[in-house]
């Protein structure tokens, strides 16, 4: 039984400029053939995927194209009673949704299309006696709904509705002995944890408790020789984990860690150059999850031709300098 | 075929009730699958049971899933009103069609919650939802939802809090029919898990909600703990680069460890001087153990102890990677393997020390987190970080090594030979000479970093 590297090759052929424009019409499209099947099957999430078209657009100084009264009024008919936001109208409210909400209207600077004060509420409401979050009322735990709940906060100025004492004791007690964190306390290290949970660290300006070093070590070894980030130990490199992977890279002052020229040639060869967009490896089918992960992570990397994006939130810099939002990071 | 709305609904309806005829006509469907059929066939369901199998034509699923997806919206909008038993069904068609669909999971949340649904029912579709989807996080999640509440309704008076202490008291021979029920869910779920397991490599939401289960429904519970350590042996030895798979090696581990050390920690107020010496450490664990009520005593005296239990992980690792030449996941395990060994080293020989009955107290994860690679971050943050150690060159290693290791060997085979850092370099030494592939020379070479910059600092 030989070695085989679980890692891709890039073709001689495959795309090494940005393609900007095509990238634009694709996402200006997506949403134009609601009645497809796939549509349905995402529904679930609908109001994720608003954020990362949207998100990508803006990054591309390309945000006047979407069509912004009909996605407010949608997002004011996704709000529940109890001040939480479902994923589409009829679907139950849940925290990733909330978040999704919460950052879309922040892009357009109009967050008041809600009720505010509710959605405060309802992020409360979540928090556990042990600090952690529930996802929504049935009571999930995850690091990733105090990364929600958090940054859903910090955008509305109410970091100091929760008890942050008790929510940073939490995160921090699912720590790994690699440096990373996991879901829950005991749960292996998995790189779109550690992104939730450096981002929650640098929201509440704990980022002192991480061992920047250690975690920077891990999230180095997730680099393959296509120049793609893994997020876990032999798994195949992509375009999502690739921005998780730098923007924690990023939040605690590491990015210099990593070759960067090769991870920028690996996010280039993921473009479709047929109908824009980028997929997680050379060759995959596109989408617009993978299409914002691929831009952001190109604009982290400095690309110019792309607006600055900010690691914690996923979100452009000049959004947040307008809120007066300003997270830490680790130089 | 049909194109018109009400025959698009006659057929769906009919459909619906396929599926869930086949259930009722057979009880053990273990699978679903789609099957690739891109027209309908006159006249015939494209519902086909084969055996235990459940399959669906490719060609009505278009029809199909809008059609239940957008029932269960009106529903959900008060918009249309369903009775319970076309939920049961609409939320079964809909949730194999589209397992993370979170608001259909709420509904069943709903239906057991009044009594209509039973958990363990719900749990089955669950099971079959993930042999098609086996990562599906809301279908882990809602798992999670309905084990509570078995949890709570097997141990009433207490909670779940309490309750895991009861769990655990399962396997102390008390058979009440709630605790056989407890039972037969928790090895159910097991079965759930390493099924998803195999379908999936590295799959973490099989693998995280296995550990969610052995902390919620067996906490404490020795003989879960060996059962499934021994029991996994054989798993990671066939899947050598599945990373969660040996995490959850490396969390029962440490579990095992906490227990025994705990019940050292009893042992050491209770029994003559404490000690830190692991060799007398690890006859101690045998009678805390045993006087500390953990199960059954004789079985206890005849499972390994820490050291124990800690040189035979370290030979399964090296018996791996030689086996298996360049897995990077075989190396992550030896560093967290050797890490749990150090630190609880470390901390027997603080309690030694302190001679006080108070435990280790908090995480060795944490105080790892904030001492080691820390400290010697500025000048290094300043330049590109040498993962490989192909700058650093590494200390240790060499003959002296290998003079230590064959003194250690003359000691015979009685006592355990747990690792020590010596060892370890000799091993990686013996592997970066003997070494023909690339990748083993580059993770002995980090694993030696490793070593000198975590641990020996
Ligand atoms: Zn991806």
């Amino acid at each position: 039984m030989g070695t085989q590297v679980k890692d891709v090759v890039l073709k001689p052929d495959a795309p090494t400029t940005l393609l900007l424009d095509k990238h634009a019409d694709y996402i200006a499209a997506y949403g134009s053939k609601k009645d497809d099947y796939e549509y349905t099957l995402s529904e679930y999430l609908r109001m994720s995927g608003i954020y990362w078209g949207l998100t990508v657009m803006d990054l591309m100084g390309q945000l006047h194209r979407m069509n912004r009264n009909e996605i407010t009024a949608f997002i004011r008919s996704c709000q529940h009673e109890c001040g939480g936001i479902g994923a589409s109208i009829g679907h139950d409210p849940h925290l990733l949704y909330t978040l999704s909400a919460v950052q879309i209207l922040s892009l357009y600077d109009d967050l008041n299309v809600i009720d505010v004060q509710k959605v405060v509420e309802y992020v409360k409401g979540l928090q556990q006696e042990d600090g952690s979050f529930a996802g929504d009322k049935w009571g999930e735990i995850d690091t990733r709904f105090s990364f929600c709940a958090v940054a859903t906060l910090a955008l509305l100025g109410k970091l100091d509705a929760i008890n942050m004492g008790k929510a940073v004791e939490f995160v921090l007690s699912c720590m790994n002995f690699d440096g990373g964190f996991g879901c829950r306390p005991g749960s292996e290290s998995h790189a779109g944890q550690i992104y939730c949970c450096t981002g929650f660290l640098s929201i509440t300006g704990q980022l002192h408790q991480v061992s920047a070093d250690l975690l920077g070590w891990w999230l180095c070894e997730r680099q393959l020789p296509s120049g793609g980030l893994n997020g876990r130990p032999e798994k195949l490199p992509d375009v999502c984990y690739s921005w998780w992977v730098l923007a924690s890279l990023k939040i605690i002052g590491r990015i210099h860690w990593i070759d960067k020229n090769k991870l920028r040639s690996f996010i280039l060869a993921c473009q479709d150059e047929e109908t824009g967009g980028f997929a997680d490896r050379p060759g995959d089918m596109v989408d617009p999850f993978h299409t914002l992960f691929g831009i952001a992570g190109l604009s982290l990397l400095g690309d110019e031709q792309i607006k600055a994006v900010n690691p914690v939130f996923c979100m452009p810099e000049d959004v947040l300098q307008k809120i007066g939002l300003h997270p830490e990071l680790l130089s | 075929m049909a194109e018109s709305e009400e025959e698009v609904d006659v057929l769906v309806q009919r459909v619906v009730k396929d599926i869930n005829n086949a259930f009722k006509k057979n009880p053990n469907i273990d699978e679903i699958g789609l099957i690739p059929c891109p027209e309908a066939r006159y006249n015939r369901s494209p519902i086909v049971l084969v055996e235990n199998s459940l399959g669906v034509e490719s060609w009505c699923v278009k029809f199909l899933l809008p059609y239940v997806h957008n029932k269960l919206l009106l529903y959900r909008q008060r918009k249309q009103w369903l009775d319970r038993e076309a939920l049961v069904d609409i939320t079964c068609t809909l949730l194999l069609l589209n397992p993370d669909f979170t608001t259909a999971w709420n509904v069943r949340k709903e239906l057991v919650q009044c009594g209509v649904l039973n958990p363990e029912r719900d749990l089955y579709l669950g099971k079959l939802a993930l042999t098609k989807f086996p990562k599906s996080p809301e279908t882990w999640i809602h798992r999670r939802w309905v084990l509570q509440r078995v949890l709570r309704e097997c141990c009433p008076q207490g909670g779940v809090r309490k309750g895991q202490s009861e769990a655990g008291g399962v396997a102390d021979g008390e058979a009440t029919p709630r605790a056989e029920r407890l039972q037969r869910v928790l090895q159910e779920e097991m079965k759930v898990c390493s099924e998803a397991a195999g379908r999936y490599p590295s799959n973490y939401n099989a693998w995280s909600h296995r550990i969610w289960v052995l902390q919620n429904m067996a906490k404490g519970n020795l003989k879960v703990l060996h059962d499934e350590l021994s029991s996994m042996k054989l798993w990671v030895s066939m899947h050598v680069s599945d990373h969660s798979g040996f995490h959850y090696r490396q969390f029962l581990l440490k579990a095992l460890v906490g227990e025994l050390s705990q019940a050292l920690d009893w042992a050491s107020t209770h029994l003559p001087r404490p000690t830190a010496d692991p060799h007398r450490a690890h006859q101690a664990n045998g009678e805390a153990a045993a006087a500390n009520g953990n199960g059954n005593g004789t079985e206890d005296r005849q499972r390994p102890g820490v050291p124990k239990l800690f040189e035979e992980e370290m030979e399964l690792c090296t018996d791996l990677i030689e086996s298996y030449p360049g897995h990077e996941t075989l190396w992550c395990h030896r560093r967290h393997v050797f890490f749990l060994w150090h630190h609880w080293r470390l901390e027997l020989s603080q309690t030694a020390g302190r001679h006080s009955d108070e435990s280790p107290g908090g995480s060795p994860l944490h105080s790892a987190g904030a001492g080691s690679g820390a400290g010697e971050g500025g000048a290094k943050s300043t330049q590109a970080m040498d993962v490989d150690g192909a700058l650093g060159g590494g200390a240790g290693g060499g003959a002296s090594s290998y003079t230590q290791d064959s003194k250690r060997l003359k000691r015979g085979p009685l006592q355990p030979r747990p690792p020590a850092l010596h060892s370890e370099h000799s091993f990686i030494a013996k592997t970066l000479s003997a070494c023909r592939s690339p990748e083993q020379g580059r993770f002995a070479a980090a694993y030696r970093k490793w070593l000198d910059s975590v641990i020996a600092s």
